[in-house]
């Protein structure tokens, strides 16, 4: 193929099709990545799949809607209040509906947690309607690499989950508090008899867990448009990245986002595009089938 | 004994129904014709037709409002009801035996999802219930309802020999089409192929995942096959994203679209950036000029109007001034009427019920041409006759255009 | 009114059967099933497809969807036994899409998202009106039936091996039982009780379509079953009839609060679902009914 060919100029062969696919998966799953962190957090700590960050992803969206559309802030800045929305309505939540519920089996709380989920998100459609909205951005024309292209919106969106993920890497690591989580994590026994509170711990681990799912609820609907549903439409994909990484392990959520972002596009080549939805379950399969515990996951 | 208590329990719950029934028993018209006449809209207020559910029912509600304020139907007053059918086959159903059962409507009107209809129409025909659809599946018309089904939405193939017609018009010597999967899908991918590839249209066809977020990918592959025409078969959520995705890959060929998936919401969504110059196709036109219309629009307060809600218009419409034309206020009577007054090309000209009522009061055959189109109707319950119309964004904004 | 009454019992046996399906495979057997509306689907589209392509009869077609949907029941638990319950209540979620999707896509088989119309409603023409109080009083008797079947596995020796296995799988094992057998056996029961189920509304109302078969309908028997009471198969019937008339009364809001529009009506009903789920599991987290506590063996 000749190096000046952009996209566009009817030249298709397979490798630049599989290239392009990468690229668009790898940029797919690393916002991806953002809310499976989340939901493993919450688990790694709490010990439940909490089906409410479907609904946190909405909360996040439609903060940052408010910030960047109504109060007119750049995106990059309300990606923050994302976090804080997504985080706030998490801690809330959990407090009033979910707590109570702690010392009953992991399945009563994921139970309520779907219930949690269908009451954030009617409460989003009772204030905001079900018709789609779309953030206050200029539309950008991609950006060419030879045969290759991408969106500066892709790119922002992946840098934005890439540095959320960061802060929250060098969090888990160098911190006092950071570290202390990890530990009620791996030994919730063993933390307590150091003196960690594990109630503040909880608080701590929904508040950045929902926080995350509520960053990457607007950046998905960064790149495209947001409803109340706009969490629940990512909800297969996330848990595929969750589990797929394996529940409770933050590094194999990222891993997890990657792979399921990677095999949604890749599945094209393959398989109709209307089966894109349900590669997610099939990977959960091989993975599941192979490993029990997921690529990362450390606990039985 | 035991067999004695068990007689007083059921006596004990039949008693316990009858009371849960009595309110509403009192309430339907049970004796003689005084009650109100009920009109029913089964409508989506949530899931994938939600965008248009709320629109339908403010027409609706407009319409029955403006008849009450002019004194009702023979000598009646309507009651309008509205419950939401989630978009979803199995709700629809459930929501529809409340509104025939309970609230005793003698039409459901501008059901809009095909799965919808096709799950509710057969408790229609049973319960002598009009059902006024949107819902375009051409495999609707062919159930045996026995006429208690009409439909403004052109059903799917003539719509797609619609698309074939406007693709050649433009000639374009490739095309690339992508839709969601949907009752109609395969029927308008075929009806396309076999108006343009006789022509020497090369064609490819690729159906999506609608529920997925974003179509990149797919996107890309269409920008790489780089066809003349593109035609994004979308709803309205799936063209946003679909729009700005190709504004974002420099695609410079022809954009054509469903006109319910390219609303002004649509351009709001996808920006009027990515959106100028897209034609919205297969629209029904209004016909004889467009007073229909322009009386729809003063009377919801909107600028712009998409073809659900000018449907919804008519199908108030149509119900009304069927039962006033067969003095007959119910499901049958509006069954046995509605072609008097819509297929009647030697009456009067009527764009409104209010009008039709008076000149139907004063013994004058009508003829009801609607803001959706002229309205006729075939025996199965088709549309007929139906102009469609093109329109291209310019400047932001819907703007017809001859194709 | 009544014919409405009708209806929505009718409904409510439906899900009724569907809820104890659900009651085998997660109360019995303590296998978590987020993809019940899967085999819900399985069951009524092998009864569609054979009455209506192969002109089966309709009682063939009910056996069909038991014995086909119970063996597709028997292969996922044999895929997913080894998965622990967090895992277990995702992967089922998804199978249950992807049996959704695959409806919607294989059109040659399944007629797509277009749907099945015109399945055989037994007796239809000769019950004529009759045919909906008819239906409802077949569902009832076949609720009946399926009630009294499971209450007998529950007090049997099977029934008790299950709770064993529920319990602690370890300890059954230790004991000398085959824990994988007997969970491919509690599976393939609620497989067959779920396909019962989809036959059931597949003649019920003579169409079906995939967009009825969503994570939104296993919600509702979830809660059904949780209402109930997980584990007790009375608690599951009835937490299936108050389900389905919380859901329709809900509908009568409008007259109660109508200065809200028709949008936000809909969305104040699911909120209501969702604050009674959760209500139920605040004040009766163990159901309306509890699981009876297994006795010492009388008999």
């Amino acid at each position: 193929m000749s190096g000046i060919c952009v996209s566009g100029c009817g030249s298709n062969t397979n490798l630049e099709k599989l290239l392009q696919l990468t690229l668009n998966g790898l940029m797919a799953g690393t916002v991806l990545a953002v809310p499976a962190i989340g939901l493993t957090m919450i688990y790694a700590v709490l010990r439940f799949v909490n089906f409410s960050i479907a609904g946190h992803m909405a909360v996040g969206a439609f903060a940052g809607y408010m910030l960047n559309a109504w109060a007119g802030l750049p995106a990059v800045v309300a990606v923050l209040g994302a976090f804080i929305a997504g985080a706030a309505v998490g801690i809330a939540s959990d407090h009033a509906a979910l707590r109570p519920l702690r010392g009953y089996s992991a399945l009563t709380l994921a139970i309520a947690s779907i219930a949690v989920n269908i009451m954030i998100e009617s409460t989003i459609r009772f204030f905001f309607g079900g018709s789609p909205r779309d953030y206050a951005i200029p539309l950008r024309r991609d950006w060419t690499l030879g045969f290759l292209h991408v969106g500066p919106q892709q790119v922002e969106n992946a840098i934005i989950a890439a540095i959320a993920m960061a802060i929250l890497f060098v969090f888990l690591t160098v911190t006092t508090t950071g570290k202390a989580m990890r530990a009620v994590a791996d030994n919730p026994m063993l933390a307590d008899s150091k003196g960690i509170d594990p109630d503040a711990m909880a608080r701590l681990a929904i508040g950045i867990g929902m926080g995350l799912a509520g960053i990457g609820g607007m950046l998905v609907g960064l790149d495209t448009s947001i409803d109340p549903l706009v969490g629940f439409r990512a909800i297969l994909s996330v848990f595929a990245a969750a589990v797929v990484g394996g529940l409770g392990s933050v590094p194999g959520a990222l891993v997890g986002g990657l792979a399921i972002g990677l095999s949604e596009e890749l599945s094209l080549l393959a398989l109709p595009a209307t089966y894109k939805s349900a590669v997610g379950f099939l990977a959960i399969l091989v993975v599941l089938t192979l490993r029990p515990r997921g690529l990362l996951g450390a606990r039985a | 004994m035991q067999k004695r208590s068990l007689i007083t329990r059921r006596k004990a719950l039949l008693t316990g129904v009858g009371a849960i029934a009595a309110p509403f028993v009192i309430t339907t018209p049970g004796f003689g014709q005084t009650g109100p006449i009920k009109l029913a809209g089964l409508v989506s207020l949530t899931g994938s037709g939600s965008p248009f559910g709320p629109n339908s029912r403010m027409a609706h509600q407009a319409v029955v409002d403006q008849v009450n304020a002019a004194g009702g139907l023979l000598g009646r007053k309507i009651e309008y009801l509205a419950e939401d059918d989630q978009t979803n086959a199995e709700a629809g159903q459930r929501a529809a035996r409340k509104l025939i059962d309970v609230d005793k409507t003698q039409a459901i009107m501008s059901v809009w999802a095909s799965a919808v209809g096709t799950a509710v129409l057969p408790l229609c025909w049973e319960n002598k219930v009009v059902m006024l659809a949107i819902s375009a599946a051409d495999s609707l018309a062919l159930l045996p309802h026995q006429g208690y089904f009409v439909r403004t939405q052109p059903h799917t193939e003539l719509q797609g020999k619609e698309f074939g017609r406007v693709i050649l018009a433009m000639g374009a010597k490739s095309a690339y089409l992508i839709m969601p999967q949907t009752p109609f899908t395969e029927t308008v991918f075929n009806a396309i192929r076999t108006t343009v590839e006789p022509k020497g249209v090369k064609v490819q066809s690729v159906i999506i995942d609608g529920k997925k977020t974003s179509f990149k990918s797919e996107i890309d592959e269409m920008v790489r096959a780089n066809p003349e025409l593109f035609m994004m078969g979308g709803y309205q959520a799936e063209n946003i994203v679909m729009a700005k995705d190709l504004f974002r890959a420099n695609y410079k060929g022809k954009v054509i679209g469903f006109a319910y998936g390219m609303t002004p919401g649509f351009i709001d969504g996808a920006g009027k950036e990515a959106a100028e110059g897209m034609f919205a196709c297969a629209e029904p036109a209004p016909a004889g000029g467009s007073s229909a219309y322009a009386k729809l629009k003063a009377l919801v307060k909107k600028d712009a109007l998409d073809t659900y809600i000018c449907q919804a218009y008519d199908h108030a419409n149509l119900a009304i001034l069927a039962m006033a034309k067969g003095k007959e206020a119910t499901g049958t009577g509006i069954k046995d009427n509605i072609r008097k007054i819509a297929n009647n090309d030697a009456g009067v000209m009527v764009d409104n019920a209010l009008d039709g009522l008076k000149a139907i009061g004063e013994g004058k055959e009508i003829k009801y041409s609607g803001a959706s189109g002229p309205c006729k109707f075939s025996d199965t319950g088709n549309i007929i006759e139906v102009a469609f119309r093109t329109t291209q964004v310019k400047d932001g904004k819907l703007v017809e255009v001859k194709i | 009114m009544i014919n409405y009454l009708i209806a929505m019992a009718t409904f409510g046996a439906i899900y009724a059967v569907l809820a104890l399906a659900l009651n085998v495979m997660w109360g019995m057997a303590g296998m978590v099933n987020l993809g019940i509306v899967g085999f819900y689907a399985f069951g009524a589209y092998i009864t569609a497809l054979l009455t209506l392509n192969a002109h089966a009869p309709i009682a063939l077609g009910f056996l069909a969807a038991m014995i086909g949907t119970a063996m597709m029941a028997a292969l996922v638990t044999l895929g997913l036994t080894r998965l622990r319950d967090d895992y277990l209540a995702i992967v089922t979620l998804g199978f249950a899409e992807v049996v959704r999707i695959a409806a919607e896509n294989e059109i040659w088989l399944t007629r797509g998202t277009d749907g099945i119309s015109g399945i055989p409603q037994p007796l239809k023409s000769t019950l004529g009106a009759d045919f909906n109080a008819a239906y409802l009083v077949f569902c009832l008797v076949v609720l009946a039936v399926v009630l009294w079947v499971l209450e007998r596995v529950r007090t049997s020796p099977f029934g008790r091996v299950l709770r064993a296995v529920r319990e602690d799988a370890q300890v059954a094992a230790f004991a000398g039982k085959d824990v994988l057998r007997f969970k491919v056996k509690a599976f393939a029961l609620g497989g067959a009780l779920a396909g019962l189920a989809g036959a059931l509304y597949a003649h019920y109302s003579s169409y079906i379509v995939p967009e009825i078969y969503v994570p939104l309908l296993t919600i509702y028997i979830s809660l059904a079953l949780t209402a109930g009471g997980i584990g007790n198969n009375w608690g599951a019937v009835i937490g299936a009839f108050v389900v389905v008339f919380f859901l329709e009364s809900t509908r009568f809001l409008v007259g109660v609060v109508p200065w809200l529009s028709a949008e936000q009506l809909a969305a104040l009903r699911e909120f209501l679902i969702g604050l009674g789920l959760l209500l139920v599991l605040f004040f009766r987290p163990r159901g309306l009914m509890p699981e009876p506590l297994p006795r010492l063996v009388k008999r």
